[in-house]
């Protein structure tokens, strides 16, 4: 209905086609449009010509600004260190009662934070070790046919609960550290192993012939050509890795794994908002700073040669 | 008691807790794929404002959910509140970013034609950007569904709705002989909600998405 109505006063326009009056509509209509037309041309070519200006200067100074500013890198923990301290000057003027004193004091905020860190490290040092060999191996010619079935299995694996998996793991192995780390790496795998895969699979097949046919032996090709080309999808992979396993480390608590999941049960449970809040402002920092951490990383580690790329 | 005896003894139990979940699941995918698609439509046209709102939205993501819902239950209460609010923040990332990468990727010329026969900006969203960025936008939503299950599961711990009260019970009564029991229904329960609905994504996909576009 509405086209009909939009076009019929246009109809009528034609006649004045010659018209000032009818001119400055057409200005006008233009003129509004051009800003989102045009935005991504203009985008483009500033790109283009930051790049062409930036390539023969030198490399550094061509990719500093597109990927990251310094902006960009300070403004998170700037961020973290303002709510941090925000926190801590209320806890110190708080007058807390006795339940909230006994689930903060001796140490026991330290103790969570610290279990909760280890617990993200040892379970990631794990995912990458089980995770990317695995992806390296499903992509040789040898077990290739071995990949639909991980990619399946990970695509399944997604839409297992996290506190389902971890409950299950606790039934299993008994209440502690283990079944958490168990279940946390279980849960990360997956996604690693998904990106290795496709990270490896996504290179350019010619410049695999390439590197065979100067004579690279198999590993050569692996370690020289293959694996640095797929250096961004695998560190997106231990990045996603990470941030998953400081999230899942909060439920090990159900399971008597410690962690900073500790106190924002306690609080739920003993309807106490400071201890829960504290729980909950930490794991929040701790999520934030390991993905910034990481993107430094990523930043670091990723190949200058594929900068363009992203 | 084994595994299927349980689940005959306690259908009833289970059937409600399946239907709260699925619905507290769907309810706020809904509002969440609404809101979502009118940041997208808002913001892909700036680019600031578009990396400001994928950014605003990763930045939630990266927050665990137990620790979203501990930094809501001060402010909401336990119960639904917290996990309606939580279940649709989290459900927004991947729809917004979804929606500002589809409707980026609309090729211009196409914008430009439906403006060269006299189509109105609305009229352009409508019936030409949207449907042509409808594929990322429903990929988006198959992919914030079946997060929210596993997050639906945890907001349980907040006395919120679903499967996650089994789950809970379960561990609650570790070793007694219906923790096994318990958990698992919640778990392969989520398990297939989560399926159902990604089926049913597909289904929408082949109705809906048009067929000039389809790959």
């Amino acid at each position: 209905m509405t086209p009909k109505r939009r076009g019929a006063p246009r109809d009528p326009e034609p006649p004045h086609a010659g018209s000032p009056y009818t001119d400055s509509p057409y200005t006008e209509s233009s003129y509004a449009d051009t800003p989102y037309a045009a935005s991504p041309r203009e985008e483009d070519e500033a790109a283009g010509a930051a790049g062409r200006e930036g390539a023969p200067t030198s490399p550094v100074a061509a990719r500093q600004p597109r990927r990251v500013t310094w902006r960009k890198v300070t403004v998170l923990p700037a961020v973290l260190a303002v709510v941090l301290l925000a926190t801590w000057l209320w806890f110190a003027q708080a007058d807390l009662d006795s339940i909230s004193e006994n689930a903060l004091s001796d140490g026991q905020v330290g103790k969570a934070l610290r279990q909760h860190v280890e617990l993200t490290a040892i379970s990631t040092f794990f995912v990458l070790v089980i995770a990317i060999p695995l992806g390296i191996l499903l992509t040789r010619r040898a077990f290739r046919k071995g990949a639909p079935v991980a990619m399946a299995l990970a695509n399944m694996g997604q839409a297992t609960p996290a506190i389902g998996l971890l409950a299950l793991l606790v039934i299993w192995l008994g209440i502690g550290e283990k079944a958490a780390l168990t279940g946390i790496i279980i849960y990360a795998v997956l996604p690693v192993l998904s990106n290795t895969i496709a990270g490896l699979r996504a290179n350019d097949p010619t410049l695999l012939e390439a590197a065979r046919g100067i004579g690279m032996s198999p590993l050569g090709v692996l370690a020289k050509v293959e694996l640095p080309l797929a250096v961004p999808l695998i560190l997106a992979g231990v990045r996603t890795a990470l941030v998953l396993n400081v999230g899942t480390a909060t439920l090990a608590t159900f399971g008597g794994g410690g962690g900073l999941g500790v106190l924002i049960t306690t609080g739920i449970t003993n309807q106490r908002m400071p201890v829960l809040l504290l729980g909950s402002i930490l794991t929040v920092v701790l999520a934030l700073l390991v993905d910034w951490l990481a993107s430094l990383a990523e930043l670091v580690l990723s190949p200058r040669g594929l900068e363009v790329r992203s | 008691m084994n595994f299927w005896e349980y689940l005959g003894n306690r259908r009833q139990q289970l059937l409600a807790d399946a239907f709260q979940h699925a619905s507290a699941v769907f309810q706020c995918m809904v509002v969440a794929t609404a809101i979502g698609v009118l940041i997208g439509v808002l913001t892909y046209r700036s680019q600031w404002a578009g990396n400001l709102a994928t950014t605003v939205t990763s930045t939630i993501l990266t927050i665990p959910s137990l620790a979203m819902i501990g930094l809501l239950i001060p402010v909401v209460g336990l119960g639904v509140a917290p996990t309606v609010t939580a279940l649709t923040l989290y459900g927004l990332l991947p729809i917004v970013r979804n929606a500002i990468v589809g409707l980026r990727g609309v090729d211009p010329t196409l914008v430009d034609a439906a403006k060269g026969i006299g189509m109105s900006r609305l009229h352009r969203l409508v019936r030409i950007e949207l449907p042509l960025a409808w594929p990322p936008i429903l990929t988006g939503i198959r992919v914030s569904t079946q997060m929210l299950m596993g997050i639906a599961a945890i907001a349980a711990y907040a006395s919120g709705p679903g499967l996650g009260n089994e789950i809970f019970r379960g561990i609650a009564s570790l070793g007694s002989k219906n923790a096994l029991n318990q958990v698992l229904a919640g778990t392969l329960g989520i398990i297939v909600l989560a399926l159902l609905f990604d089926a049913v994504y597909v289904l929408i996909g082949r109705l809906t998405i048009p067929r000039g576009i389809r790959v």
